[in-house]
């Protein structure tokens, strides 16, 4: 489903990412973790193409990335990305951010855009919520309606970033939850998290990446047990402390 | 020195400052538009990506706002008819308070999209939309609120701006202020009379701006 060969990024003199290889198969949920600046969000963010990269080739959903501009956006409908500053469109409602791609990307009738965004919006636990505006919804609540804004679009790969770690601790797992039961549903998903718990409940592989480079990936079990890096095992003791 | 002000002589010319007001106010709003349209447009070409668009839009702007208006004017009011292109002087009026406050009106849309965060082009663009829908839809209903303001400050500078259109002699409210002062040899009761009309527009814009930033609160905020 998503496919990294050798892939290569530089920001002017910095290597961000350097000889990415990796294959997400579909179905599967990967979790990346890592210290500051290692590259994880730069990672994630060349899978729907906000970052470009200059070297090595990235495969999404049968689509080469680098392509046209008119590929590139087909390729968006099917990849929904979260954010960690949600970025909710602050003149709509709840409801209106969700049904806003639908209608106007996918052509839907606002009914029937309507239809699914209160059901994802159910989903979520936002029944009561669909008219209030972004400000007027706390932080967990406001992740939840991003997270349903990209389901609205009927996505098949999900990309999160380290989408709790603007919430409060007690608005953590209402989020968690949602990102859990659509693991669950089968969804292909690659989260960049620090949540252990949740990288152990859900994750069919964890990778830890350091300096732009991946340094291990494996099952959570053979990850959290009995890591092999030193870097690996640094990083989790720190991770895991709290 | 107001004290001793001639108002029976600012009354007899109240007709007079009337006609000068209504003019201003005319060619006021016909260069406001004009600057609205210009700016728009040279606003869309230079936050656009290809450069020999942009180029233009940036030196138009850059040229405008290093040169006095009033060297405009004249540069119009002189070069039009050297192109063969006579119009009258109020025409000549327009084009230059249109092209005038066009650089500024551009400058001050382009501060409004571009505090707009870039998350939020960043989530229409993870959705699929086009630059065309990202703009319509997410950056300028956003953009807008923040540029009401300027857009009403730049209008009451073009307002006292187009005073100037009075040495072209285009006859507005500067001019017939003026008639005061050369007929009777009264300048100041010409300037107190022009200056109170001048309040009145400003109050006038300052109303509506009141008026829309109300009218336009964010939904749910008091
Ligand atoms: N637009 C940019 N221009 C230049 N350098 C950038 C840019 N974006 C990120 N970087 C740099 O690239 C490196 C990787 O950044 P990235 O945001 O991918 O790290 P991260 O692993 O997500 O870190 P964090 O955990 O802090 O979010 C960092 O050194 C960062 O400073
Ligand atoms: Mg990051």
């Amino acid at each position: 489903m998503i496919e990294f060969s050798s892939l290569n990024k530089w920001f002017g003199a910095l290597h961000v990412l350097s000889d990415i290889s990796l294959s997400v198969a579909k179905g599967e949920v990967v979790v990346v973790c890592g210290p500051s600046g290692s590259g994880k969000s730069t990672l994630i963010r060349c899978v729907n193409g906000l970052e470009p990269f200059q070297k090595g080739k990235l495969i999404v959903d049968g689509t080469e990335l680098g392509g046209s501009e008119a590929s590139l956006r087909d390729l968006r409908m099917e990849v929904g990305f979260v954010f960690q500053q949600f970025n909710l469109y602050p003149h709509k409602t709840a409801l209106e951010n969700v049904t806003l791609a639908p209608v106007h990307v996918r052509k839907l009738s606002k009914a029937a855009a309507e239809e699914r965004g209160r059901a994802l919006l159910e989903k979520v636990g936002l029944a009561d919520k669909m008219e209030n505006y972004p400000h007027q919804l706390s932080g967990g609540q406001q992740q939840r309606v991003a997270i349903a804004r990209s389901l609205a679009m009927q996505p098949k790969i999900m990309l999160f970033d380290e989408p709790t770690s603007a919430l409060d601790p007690e608005m953590i797992n209402e989020v968690l939850d949602v990102m859990v039961s659509l693991a669950n549903e089968g969804m292909t998903m690659m989260v960049v998290t620090h949540e252990m718990g949740f990288a152990r409940k859900v994750a069919d592989r964890v990778m830890f990446m350091d300096r732009g480079a991946i340094v291990e990936i494996a099952a959570p079990e053979t990850f959290f047990t009995t890591p092999k890096n030193d870097r690996t095992r640094d990083f989790l003791s720190k991770v895991l402390q709290h | 020195m107001l004290g001793n002000l001639n108002t029976r002589v600012m009354l007899e010319y109240l007709p007079d400052i009337w006609q000068g007001f209504l003019a201003t106010l005319m060619l006021s709003a016909a260069g406001f538009a004009g600057a609205m349209i210009i700016g728009i447009v040279a606003c869309a070409l230079s936050i656009q990506p290809l450069r020999w668009l942009r180029g233009p839009a940036v030196v138009y702007v850059d040229a405008i706002r290093a040169t006095p208006l009033l060297a405009q004017l004249y540069f119009l009011y002189f070069g039009l008819p050297r192109l063969g292109i006579l119009v009258p002087e109020m025409v000549i009026g327009v084009i230059a308070l249109s092209l005038n406050s066009g650089a500024y009106v551009a400058e001050i849309i382009r501060s409004g999209i571009l505090s707009i965060p870039r998350g939020q082009v960043e989530a229409g663009k993870s959705t699929g939309m086009t630059y065309l829908q990202r703009m319509r839809l997410i950056i300028l209903p956003q953009a807008i609120r923040p540029t009401v303001s300027p857009l009403i400050g730049q209008a009451i500078v073009l307002i006292k701006d187009s005073s100037l259109l009075s040495l072209i002699s285009v006859v507005e409210l500067t001019r017939a202020g003026q008639m005061i002062a050369i007929d009777r040899f009264m300048p100041i009761e010409g300037l107190v009379a022009t200056a109170l009309a001048y309040l009145v527009l400003y109050y006038l814009l300052k109303l509506l701006a009141g008026v829309w930033v109300y009218q336009n609160r964010l939904p749910g905020r008091a």
